[in-house]
């Protein structure tokens, strides 16, 4: 398995906060790897940094060999790495079928699916994702389940390599999130790369055999999901240093 | 990258399936009223539902830009008037002819949309607005105290149809052509990706979509049907002067497409017709006419936020159901 993704001493500064702070990481192709943090240690900055929504500082990222430091996003997905969003974005007026069709519409979209394939494309994507019966409605009334769905299916209409999950399971009650990670799953043995992120280790322990963990935009320990929990860095980060300790 | 395609034989046989419903049979039945109305010789008549019927081209290609790619303009008046000007020119001085100066109007109007579009890409809401309405005041002040293409007189005496019965019928064809065609290009898969810009810009780049390019797009569009519509406003009046610039142009087409509904198209063509027929009717009242005008659009806005077309049309189905069923 190669690497596909390298990302070497990225550094992204807000005035006097340092966001990301020299990380360095690698995914291998076809592999699923968790990145977990608890709130503000800057996955959602990364996962920017990475798919080109900001640019870093310092510091640069590798796609299949690619240099994409600081391209845009849209050249980046059409390179094959598509992404989702922590806060779940949609076409709001736009059917659910055509909320896939536009990103089946984008160039690499099309090169997979061709022009004529499109609707039939959006559609067998609505089925994998569970939401063909839906096809005709707009965004705004489905639950937040269907629209982490939706959100996948759209990453899907672009025929990605790689997927960046942006906290998939955010704000899903228990069915869902099982849901979600069945869907996550049968995506990566259908030989899509994932890298998910999530502030709860116990989401990612069942789905990921890799975990890196960050913590104020360093990264704070990698391995196994098992390993990187009992961590006494990564429990420290969570918990603070008292609690941490006396569960120890 | 560009989805310009339409497939033309689905598009006839939408057409004959639209023709079947209440809402196709209802807008053929206007349509074909509004066409008989010349045969009525009143020609005062005739000449505002021509002034109504360029607006209606204006205003649909604003809400082309505005309602279905986001993009809001203050500008539009912009397109207008610098067709207005290549086509006066273009008429006068190179003597071409009026049909084929509507075009290289038209294509003018792109140019400096591209013009427009290129530099206000960045700015978004209300300062793309505010960008686009600094150009038009630009364009505005550049032939008012300029002296190329008559100054502050601008160009006067072109040649005219002789009748408004032959202008009318004329510029119904464009009329209805420009907005089948615009139609046409919203329902289309670059309709869908404009739209898909309007409702969330980032969602579309992380979809894979350049938008700068699709919104380039969109403004190109909207400024050659502007163009089409402000050189047939010349020909009709027979003249142009730096007035056709003014901010009051943009925002007549902003009223008369909200007045339609917003996204719509053809919802246009009643807010072009309502504004001018209203106008109109409200002139003999002078300055009390602005103050009922403003009421009325406020009452408008604030009842019918969707605009009339579509509640006026949704009103006349039930009433002719509830014929039926008698």
């Amino acid at each position: 398995m190669g690497v596909i993704l390298e990302v070497k001493n990225l550094t992204k500064k807000f005035g006097g906060l340092t966001a990301v702070n020299d990380v360095n990481f690698e995914v291998h192709r076809g592999e699923m790897l968790g990145l977990i943090g608890p709130n503000g240690a800057g996955k959602t900055t990364l996962f920017h940094l990475i798919s080109g929504f900001e640019k870093p500082n310092n510091g640069s990222v590798f796609f299949d060999g690619i240099d994409i430091t600081g391209m845009k996003p849209f050249k980046i997905v059409n390179h094959g790495m598509a992404r989702t969003f922590q806060l779940v974005r949609s076409f709001r007026y736009l059917s659910l079928l055509d909320n896939i069709a536009v990103a089946c519409l984008s160039p690499r979209g099309k090169e997979a699916f061709g022009k004529e394939g499109i609707d039939e494309a959006a559609s067998s994507i609505l089925s994998s994702v569970g939401l063909v019966d839906k096809a005709r409605l707009p965004p705004v009334i489905l639950p937040h389940g269907d629209l982490r769905k939706l959100e996948i299916g759209k990453a899907l209409g672009t025929n990605p390599e790689m997927l960046l999950l942006d906290e998939p399971f955010s704000g899903l009650v228990h069915e869902e999130k099982e849901g979600i990670a069945r869907l996550i799953k049968r995506l990566n043995s259908e030989g899509v790369t994932v890298f998910v992120t999530g502030h709860v280790l116990r989401e990612l322990m069942t789905l990921v055999p890799r975990v890196i963990a960050m913590h104020q935009g360093r990264l704070i320990a990698e391995g196994p999901p098992q390993e990187v929990a009992n961590n006494k860095v990564v429990l420290e980060a969570y918990l603070g240093r008292g609690e941490a300790f006396a569960r120890a | 990258m560009m989805n310009f395609e339409f497939d033309l034989q689905s598009y006839t046989s939408r057409f004959k399936a639209w023709a079947q419903t209440f809402r196709g049979g209802i807008t053929l039945v206007c349509l074909a009223g509004l066409m008989l109305f010349p045969l009525t010789g009143n020609e005062y008549l005739t000449q505002v539902l021509v002034t109504a019927m360029i607006l209606a081209i204006f205003a649909a290609s604003w809400d082309l830009l505005a309602g279905f790619a986001g993009q809001v303009s203050f500008g539009h008046a912009a397109f207008f008037g610098i067709s207005g000007y290549f086509t006066a020119a273009m008429v006068k001085f190179a003597g071409m002819h009026w049909l084929v100066s509507v075009f290289v109007g038209a294509g003018w109007a792109v140019v400096f949309s591209l013009l427009i579009g290129i530099p206000c890409l960045r700015l978004k809401g209300p300062y793309l607005a505010l960008g686009t309405l600094a150009f038009s005041l630009i364009l505005w002040n550049l032939f008012l105290t300029g002296t190329w293409l008559g100054g502050t007189e601008g160009i006067s005496g072109l040649p005219s149809t002789g009748s408004i019965f032959v202008a009318f019928y004329i510029i119904a064809a464009f009329m209805i052509g420009s907005l089948v065609l615009m139609r046409a290009i919203v329902d289309s898969r670059l309709g869908t990706i404009l739209k898909s810009i309007r409702d969330d810009e980032t969602c579309a780049d992380a979809s894979g979509i350049d938008t700068t390019v699709y919104k380039l797009i969109a403004f190109m569009i909207s400024g050659f049907f502007a163009g089409i519509s402000g050189a047939l406003f010349v020909l009709d009046t027979t003249a142009v002067n730096p007035a056709v610039y003014q901010t009051l142009y943009s925002f007549y087409g902003i009223i008369m497409a909200a007045i339609g509904g917003m996204a719509t198209i053809y919802g246009a063509i009643i807010g072009a017709f309502l504004f001018v027929i209203l106008s109109e009717l409200l002139r003999p009242l002078a300055a009390a006419a602005l103050l009922i005008f403003a009421t009325l659009l406020i009452l408008i806005v604030r009842f019918a936020e969707e605009g009339v077309m579509n509640p006026f049309l949704d009103r006349v189905h039930d009433l002719w159901d509830m014929i039926r069923r008698r």
